[in-house]
């Protein structure tokens, strides 16, 4: 790569990163008045000169051939904060640019950017429009930092952005009750991510001497400046020091790995922590749709997909155990809940699980490619929903819905579209299929080679590796198409609220139409293109895994999974438009019968989850923080008040003595002035011959004392 | 023979001086004090003039008359304090009506 593309990449990444930054300072300075109607137009215009600075470099980076793309990384690092104690010196700042970094940009830019425009139009006559933009503007910058950091400590700072502004944003009606406990709850639960990501920050920067520079694996090559060894060469010389290597590795570094996962784990809502995002459809529907596609729970895979070649074996098995629950319980759930948007939040879960699955079973490059096309149409799914909720006066309860489809055709056929695409839909026994289809598919088929891999470890439990994926895919099929035929099919159900829909306004229509396209393109037409960015990346990431079961993985996909799915989407799709066209009769009598009724109590109510951290965790810190309040009143306030009493007694003595002696003697000595002036008061009786006398008197009295002393002590 | 000398001037003055005290001590009218104290002043005066002659050196052969000088000085001296006492006098009667210098017991303690 010439030096001048490299140096344009790296111009325009940076500008693409910093542009919705300076728009949300602007915004944030100019006021209400200056700004407010025209916030939301500035900020679309500024995403789209953003979106364009990645399209160019997008289009830069495909001009340079396919072999020559493969493992080239641009660096551009300047130091940061030195920390002279280590071997590196610094901590480095700047921009990595990979063919991860070129995709993302392009797919994070280009939804903030539609999710904007949907926002002029959803967020009409909010009372806080311009502070919103501002707020979605920061929010893209963050994650746009993550995606282009150049190491873990840069991408933390920006992964704690993004953190904070997702509090913002999922609190940004705040005057109500839900919004403040969702975007504490979502902060609270990051943080915790946030705590395993400190951990495992912490042992590599000890172990690496803070040589965390991320390029791809494999070493840096095309434009660097600075620091050139990477974190993975670092781990790779070092481990290979002490005869460990990636299949047998030291303890520490499966720590770290795990570590920074559970950062992961906050920020894509993986179980344990999955319960703040669908507590997060509490926020404005534009900022469900940017949080469950492009945004932050992005932020998580991509994290992974980051730290994935130093992912030891075990971490793998970590990773995708992970995965595997969430997306199986999250499925269940999205089964039985009748509130749209939470139903497309628990698919959001699911499908996360997918990703965190195929990045823990090796499905690198489809786990990524789930990533970007699920971002396309779940982002456009929350559009739609957003839609539905703005047609139906806010209310999101899907009972309450019912032949929207009539009042509501292009949202009803984005909608499909999406549906469609979250189901893998494709022409049976070929390979021709729409988005979801090449991506989860590629997911499953890395899953069933993993599965036949850890075989030996574990036995016939490894087959749940891939049965369960395959088995939710359908489950995947059945309630996206339970949300599509309860909201648009059938007979209203609400004949008022049904008479009252309208189609939305166009700016909120043309970025549902976008992403429906997106969604039907990314795969089909996009796939060779696709396979040049996140497939090319893949090799550089083998390098220290040693595991060569993606091979596999590709072998798989042609045999039996195509079949296998091929079919799925037909027969759930229509099974589940069948069933729950006449609303929810049928599947009621169905979630009454014994057995079954149990798992719906169980998994319309979160599985519990809520409860138990209700229960245990808040429960736990209510009754420390009581033992901490009874040890700070009775303990520390009680010697507190004894050091007050001790106070107290010697102020008392030092009182006693002042008033008794100190007073005591200057009032002695007045007193005896008063009694002594009283006695020669008397004299002063006013009488003129009584003084004479007494003057007279005492003249002869000093007379003769004169003459006295004279005559006995002589002259 | 007998001779004037200055034991005579001196218990002279000792008489006037003691009947003044005793005029003080005995008058309650104001006039009366007034005149005791005159008696008292003019003691005094006597006895000055005398010691000038006799002691002072005042004498025949002497031209010393720091004596004489001071009785003339008692002299004013008793004239304006008669001045201003008999001035204080009547304003005490116009306060009273009377000169009885027992009634001015105001300020006593």
């Amino acid at each position: 790569m010439a030096p001048q593309q490299a140096e344009l990449i790296l111009t325009l990444l940076g500008m693409a990163t910093l542009l919705p930054l300076a728009s949300a300072f602007i915004m944030i300075i100019l006021t209400r008045r200056v700004m407010f109607k025209a916030a939301g137009w500035f900020a679309t215009a500024v995403m789209a000169g953003s979106f364009v600075c990645a399209l160019v470099s997008l289009v830069t980076w495909l001009g340079v051939p396919e072999a020559d793309r493969r493992g080239l990384s641009l660096l551009k690092s300047i130091p940061w904060i030195p920390i002279p104690s280590t071997e590196a010196g610094h901590l480095y700042l700047g921009i990595l640019v990979d063919n991860l970094t070129i995709a993302m940009m392009a797919m994070v830019t280009l939804i903030s950017l539609l999710v904007h425009l949907y926002s002029i139009g959803y967020m009409n006559g909010d009372k806080r429009y311009n502070r919103f933009f501002a707020y979605l503007s920061l929010f893209t910058f963050s994650m746009l930092g993550i995606v282009i950091s150049n190491s873990i400590m840069q991408m933390f700072v920006f992964w704690e952005l993004v953190g904070l502004t997702s509090y913002l944003l999922i609190g940004f009606w705040f005057e109500k009750r839900g919004p403040q406990l969702a975007c504490k709850k979502a902060f609270v639960m990051n943080r915790i991510g946030d705590a395993g990501f400190l951990i495992g920050f912490g042992i590599l920067f000890y172990q690496l001497g803070g040589k965390l520079l991320l390029p791809a694996a494999g070493g840096a090559s095309g434009m660097v400046e600075g620091q050139v060894v990477t974190m993975f060469d670092a781990i790779k010389t070092l481990i290979e020091q002490d005869g460990h290597s990636i299949t047998n590795p030291p303890l520490w570094l499966t720590a770290a790995g795990i570590g920074l996962f559970f950062g992961a784990i906050g920020k894509s809502a993986q179980f344990p922590l999955h319960t703040w995002l669908p507590d997060a459809m509490e926020g404005p529907t534009p900022v469900s749709s940017i949080v469950h596609s492009a945004t932050m729970v992005a932020a998580g895979v991509y994290l992974t997909g980051r730290i994935y070649p130093i992912l030891t074996p075990a971490a793998h098995v970590f990773v995708a155990v992970i995965g595997l629950i969430t997306l199986v319980i999250a499925a269940c759930m999205a089964l039985v809940m009748t509130d749209i948007k939470r139903v497309l939040a628990y698919s959001t879960l699911s499908q996360l699980g997918y990703m965190i699955l195929g990045l823990g079973a090796g499905a690198y490059a489809f786990a990524l490619f789930h990533l970007v096309t699920h971002a396309f149409f779940k982002c456009c799914l929350f559009q739609c929903s957003g839609s539905v909720i703005n047609a139906a006066h806010h209310e999101q309860d899907m009972r309450q819905y019912g032949g929207l489809g009539k009042k509501l055709p292009v949202t009803m056929a984005c909608y499909l579209v999406c549906t469609l695409a979250i189901a893998g839909a494709s022409i049976p026994w070929t390979e021709f299929g729409i988005s979801g289809f090449y991506s989860k598919d590629g997911i499953i088929a890395g899953t069933v080679s993993y599965g036949h891999a850890l075989h030996d470890t574990f036995g016939a439990a490894a087959n749940l590796f891939w049965l369960a994926p395959t088995v939710v895919a359908y489950i995947t099929v059945f309630y996206m198409a339970r949300s599509f035929a309860l909201t648009f099919l059938g007979k209203p159900r609400n004949q008022k609220l049904f008479d009252h829909a309208h189609e939305a306004p166009w700016t909120m229509c043309v970025p549902q139409i976008v992403l429906a396209a997106m969604a039907i393109l990314t795969a089909p037409f996009l796939m060779g293109f696709w396979q040049s960015l996140i497939v090319a990346s893949e090799p550089q990431v083998a390098w220290i895994q040693g595991a060569d079961h993606l091979a596999h993985g590709h072998a798989m996909h042609t045999t039996h999974v195509y079949l296998l799915n091929g079919l799925a989407w037909i027969i759930m799709l229509a099974a589940g438009i069948i069933l729950y066209i006449p609303g929810m009769k049928f599947s009621s009598k169905i979630a009454a019968i014994p057995g079954i009724n149990l798992l719906y109590t169980w998994a319309y109510n979160k599985f519990y989850f809520d409860a138990l951290y209700d229960t245990f965790v808040v429960g736990l810190g209510k009754l420390i923080s009581m033992i901490a309040a009874v040890f700070d009143k009775y303990i520390v306030d009680g010697i507190v008040n004894l050091v007050g009493l001790l106070g107290k007694a010697a102020a008392f003595l030092i009182g006693a003595f002042d008033i008794h002696l100190i007073d005591g003697s200057v009032n002695a000595a007045a007193a005896a002035a008063h009694s002594s002036g009283g006695l020669l008061r008397a004299t002063h009786a006013g009488r003129v011959r009584g003084y004479v006398l007494i003057f007279f008197a005492s003249a002869v009295l000093v007379v003769l004392a004169v003459v006295t002393t004279v005559m006995v002590f002589g002259a | 023979m007998f001779e004037i000398g200055i034991m005579h001037f001196v218990v002279l003055s000792v008489v006037v001086f003691a009947a003044g005290i005793c005029t003080l001590l005995t008058k309650r009218n104001a006039i009366g004090i007034l005149i005791g104290i005159e008696l008292i002043m003019n003691a005094a005066g006597i006895n000055f003039v005398a010691y000038n002659r006799y002691v002072w050196g005042g004498g025949e052969a002497g031209s010393l008359i720091d004596g004489q000088i001071f009785t003339i000085f008692i002299i004013v001296l008793a004239a304006a304090e008669a001045a201003i006492a008999l001035a204080i006098f009547l304003n005490f009667y116009n306060t009273f009506s009377s000169i009885d210098v027992e009634r001015a017991d105001e300020m006593k303690g």
